[in-house]
């Protein structure tokens, strides 16, 4: 959705034109917002501050599956595989091999990606519904190899312990500090999916997920931008299996299964497929939905002891599908696309009708 | 905007990286003086029943005298566990219990006064949210003692932040590198470990083969490892049970897997067992992973080709509600490290009866979980009675209810339903019985009595 400004308000140079937060008091609320964040382990209780963890690790892993799936219209049901890939190659470099934190990210997510581009050929000659079951082969093959390939090394099904990530002598051993981490790392991720989306890799993408046959004419090569994709999707998976693995401190091939695939995607459409605020939207909500499911059970035990035990079973399902079933009735374009519109009604005040 | 973006990432950079470095680690534990050690109780709710074999460590600080009176103090418990994902099955029986034993606890006075309180959280057998759990009870409690878990895969990723954080876990979880794996130490077992389970059933069976081998099976036990691909599913294949299990004579023909369903097919993981020529299947499942090893070969109708055994968790009457007739159980042989419910005599199965009568469960929960976790508080009660009564309430913590769990080894939990021994290093249990079903649900037969299991654990 484009910009909503009022008439004669409008750039008058190309940086202008191009920048993404346009006044100062933006930079300023920007700053607040970032400030509060990193500042939180100092006023926030210990489970708020992993909450925020996890649903920050998760919405890199849902950036990258916006870039496949949101920008470029390919539909892919690996991206956990992608992230227990990430997670394994990270922890092998940082316990076996003695590698800095640092140094084995950037290998991982790499590791990561050029996997992803091996699951991302079918897509030059399947599409849509088929597309989704090739790459749910990666979702029973990674786990399948991590749990019986190489098991001296692997460690089999019982997985492998991973360290603490040290940098500069400082461990981030505990929730508080680990924050520090993954809003950093969440902050590249962030600019980076959103140039990618501006870029003219992003325009091709984009071009592929509207007429794939119409791009082509238009000189964008398919195969190669749908691999870019899946290249890139899985790397976003890399860097958030990393992270995670680093976190909870151990890994096997149940850590990210199918289940958080599907996941992913559900919150992409919750947060809204095809814009860069839709992960973050998507992720903070569904997080956020399952913590309540979490803490809800026990007192719906409580209330209704005869009758919830199975019912509390289905408490988070049931929240998730929900939310995922009202959103592709009454919102199909996200909570994003709702924002836009909150935003547009806004700047366009007193005439937002 | 570069320009600002670029100053805005280095004040966030060097920010982030003050804030690390001024902050302390959240786990680390105040620092006390030298604690005054209270007596021992003369007349307590909960009595510890057997004293321990030798007195506290003696301390340059004087004795006092007299049992402490904790009246208006809380002591929390904390468990999680898989209420809405794969393991839910067995996981309400393990809460009730667990909530049923508390409430008890408390009827009798507490612990020298002090009210017992027990929190829960679901995790839903995913890690990551063991973790979010582990973290959001951390966050609640300064001083956290004693926190229940039951599953492996949570044990397992646990059991460095237990030691790092000096919290101890009881766990059901029996898989050996929770306990002792590298970090651990604060994790303690509520059964032998299941490499220790499967090289006791082997041992007896190597043994007696004459008299369980089916009827055309050779002279040799061919083992058929059939179980769930996860981190509990594979538990009892490890380094030291292949090797215990060669010296045996004993060779692994197949290892197959199959999914953590209800649902879940097991004929062509059965068909490659037979192929391969494998006389005893060994399944490290429960509840529906069980029931689907056995429906999968009544369904091929080779029930009778198989001796069939499994985990401690395998016999157990959650298994019933997924087998296509309850009489596929009969022929299970598992190891029990704990009495069954039929042991009436044994006044902890007495007391478990009692305490399920009076809380109105339901017939459906009368099973493994609900006996394993009254007699897990009780083993939670008595260690942080004994760590009262060696440091005192005002330095009692984590650190110091693991050392009584060691001090108090070995000792029987709730009057002898299970047994435990926690000493030389040992972190669970390395005595069981062997049980067959022989009949309808219930009848759980011993074929032999508490023995010890071989020590399997792996290397420190």
């Amino acid at each position: 959705m484009g910009i909503l400004r009022p008439a004669g308000e409008y750039d008058t140079s190309y940086a202008a034109d191009m920048a993404t937060i346009r006044q100062p008091w933006q930079w300023g609320l920007l700053a607040v917002f970032l400030l509060a964040l990193y500042t939180l382990p100092l006023y926030a209780s210990q489970s708020t501050v992993s909450l925020v963890n996890r649903i920050g690790i998760t919405i890199i892993a849902v950036q990258g599956l916006n870039l496949l799936t949101g920008y470029t219209g390919q539909i892919s049901l690996g991206q956990a595989a992608f992230m227990t890939t990430g997670g394994y190659i990270s922890a092998l470099l940082v316990n076996n091999q003695g590698w800095p934190f640092l140094a084995a990210l950037p290998v991982a997510a790499l590791g990561a990606g050029v996997i992803g581009l091996i699951f991302g050929l079918p897509s030059l000659r399947v599409k849509g519904f088929y597309l989704a079951m090739a790459t749910l082969a990666a979702q029973f093959i990674i786990p399948w190899f991590t749990r019986n390939a190489f098991p001296e090394v692997l460690n089999g099904a019982q997985g492998l312990n991973v360290n603490a990530p040290t940098i500069l002598g400082m461990e981030f051993n505990n929730p508080q500090r680990y924050l520090y981490l993954t809003l950093s790392i969440l902050i590249i991720t962030t600019i980076v999916a959103y140039n990618v989306s501006r870029s003219r890799l992003g325009r091709a993408f984009v071009a592929i997920r509207d007429h794939d046959l119409a791009a082509e004419l238009l000189g964008v090569n398919p195969f190669k931008y749908k691999l870019m994709a899946f290249f890139l999707a899985a790397v976003f998976a890399g860097v958030a299996g990393t992270l995670s693995a680093h976190n909870i401190r151990h890994l096997n091939s149940e850590t990210f299964n199918l289940i958080d695939s599907v996941m992913y995607l559900g919150m992409l459409v919750i947060g809204g497929l095809g814009s860069n605020l839709g992960p973050i939207f998507g992720a903070v909500v569904v997080e956020i939905l399952i913590e309540l499911a979490t803490i809800f059970g026990p007192f719906f035990i409580e209330l209704f002891p005869s009758t919830a035990a199975g019912a509390v079973q289905a408490l988070r399902p049931l929240f998730f599908g929900t939310t995922l079933m009202l959103f592709l009735i009454f919102e199909p374009r996200g909570l994003a696309h709702r924002w836009q519109l909150l935003k547009a009604a806004w700047r366009l005040r007193p005439f937002s009708h | 905007m570069r320009k600002n973006l670029f100053i805005l990432m280095t004040c966030l950079v060097v920010a982030s990286l003050l804030l690390s470095a001024c902050r302390t680690a959240a786990t680390t534990a105040p620092e006390t003086e030298a604690p005054p050690p209270p007596p021992p109780p003369t007349d307590t709710a909960v009595p510890p029943t057997e004293a321990p074999t030798e007195p506290p460590a003696p301390t340059d600080t004087p004795v006092p005298v007299g049992p402490p009176d904790l009246s208006g103090e809380t002591i929390t418990l904390y468990h999680f566990g898989d209420l809405s994902g794969p393991y839910a099955a067995i996981t309400a029986p393990l809460i009730h219990g667990a909530e049923d034993a508390v409430k008890a606890v408390n009827e009798a006075g507490g612990i020298y006064g002090a009210m017992l309180a027990i929190q829960f959280a679901d995790d839903a057998g995913n890690i990551d949210e063991a973790v979010a759990a582990y973290d959001r009870f951390t966050s609640e409690d300064d001083n956290p003692l004693v926190m229940i878990t039951y599953g492996s895969g949570e044990a397992e990723a646990l059991a460095q932040r237990f030691a790092e954080d000096k919290i101890v876990n009881v766990t059901a979880g029996l898989s050996s590198k929770a306990f002792y794996g590298a970090g651990s130490g604060y994790t303690f077992g509520l059964g032998p470990i299941y490499p220790d389970q499967l090289g006791l059933v082997m041992q007896f069976l190597v043994d007696n083969w004459a008299d369980y081998k089916p009827a055309e099976a050779g002279d040799e036990v061919k083992l058929a490892h059939i179980s769930w691909p996860t981190a509990f599913g594979q538990g009892a294949l490890t380094t030291e049970s292949r090797a215990f299990l060669a010296d045996l004579g004993v060779e692994i023909v197949a290892e197959e897997t199959y999914d953590v369903s209800p649902t879940a097919d097991t004929t062509t993981a059965i068909l490659n067992a037979q192929a391969a020529g494998a006389n005893v299947i060994w399944t490290n499942t429960l509840a529906f992973g069980p029931a689907a090893v056995l429906n999968g070969l009544h369904a091929l109708g080779l029930r009778d080709q198989f001796v069939v055994a499994g985990a401690n968790w395998t016999m157990d009457l959650a298994t019933y509600a997924f087998l296509a007739d309850p009489a596929y159980a009969v022929g299970l042989i598992a190891p029990t490290p704990y009495l069954w419910w039929t042991d009436a005599d044994n006044p902890g199965v007495q007391y478990a009866e009692e305490l399920f009568a009076a809380n109105e469960r339901g017939a459906g929960e009368h099973n493994v979980g609900y006996l394993l976790l009254v007699a897990g508080v009780d083993l939670s009660v008595k260690a942080i009675t004994h760590a009262i009564d060696t440091v005192g309430y005002e330095n009692l913590n984590g650190e110091a209810v693991q050392a009584a769990l060691i001090e108090m080894s070995p000792f029987e939990a709730l009057e002898g339903v299970f047994r435990v021994d926690y000493s030389g290093g040992s972190r669970s249990p390395h005595t069981s019985q062997i049980r067959m079903i022989q009949g309808g649900p219930d009848a759980f037969n011993i074929l032999q009595d508490w023995a010890d299991t071989p020590d399997l654990r792996p290397s420190e």
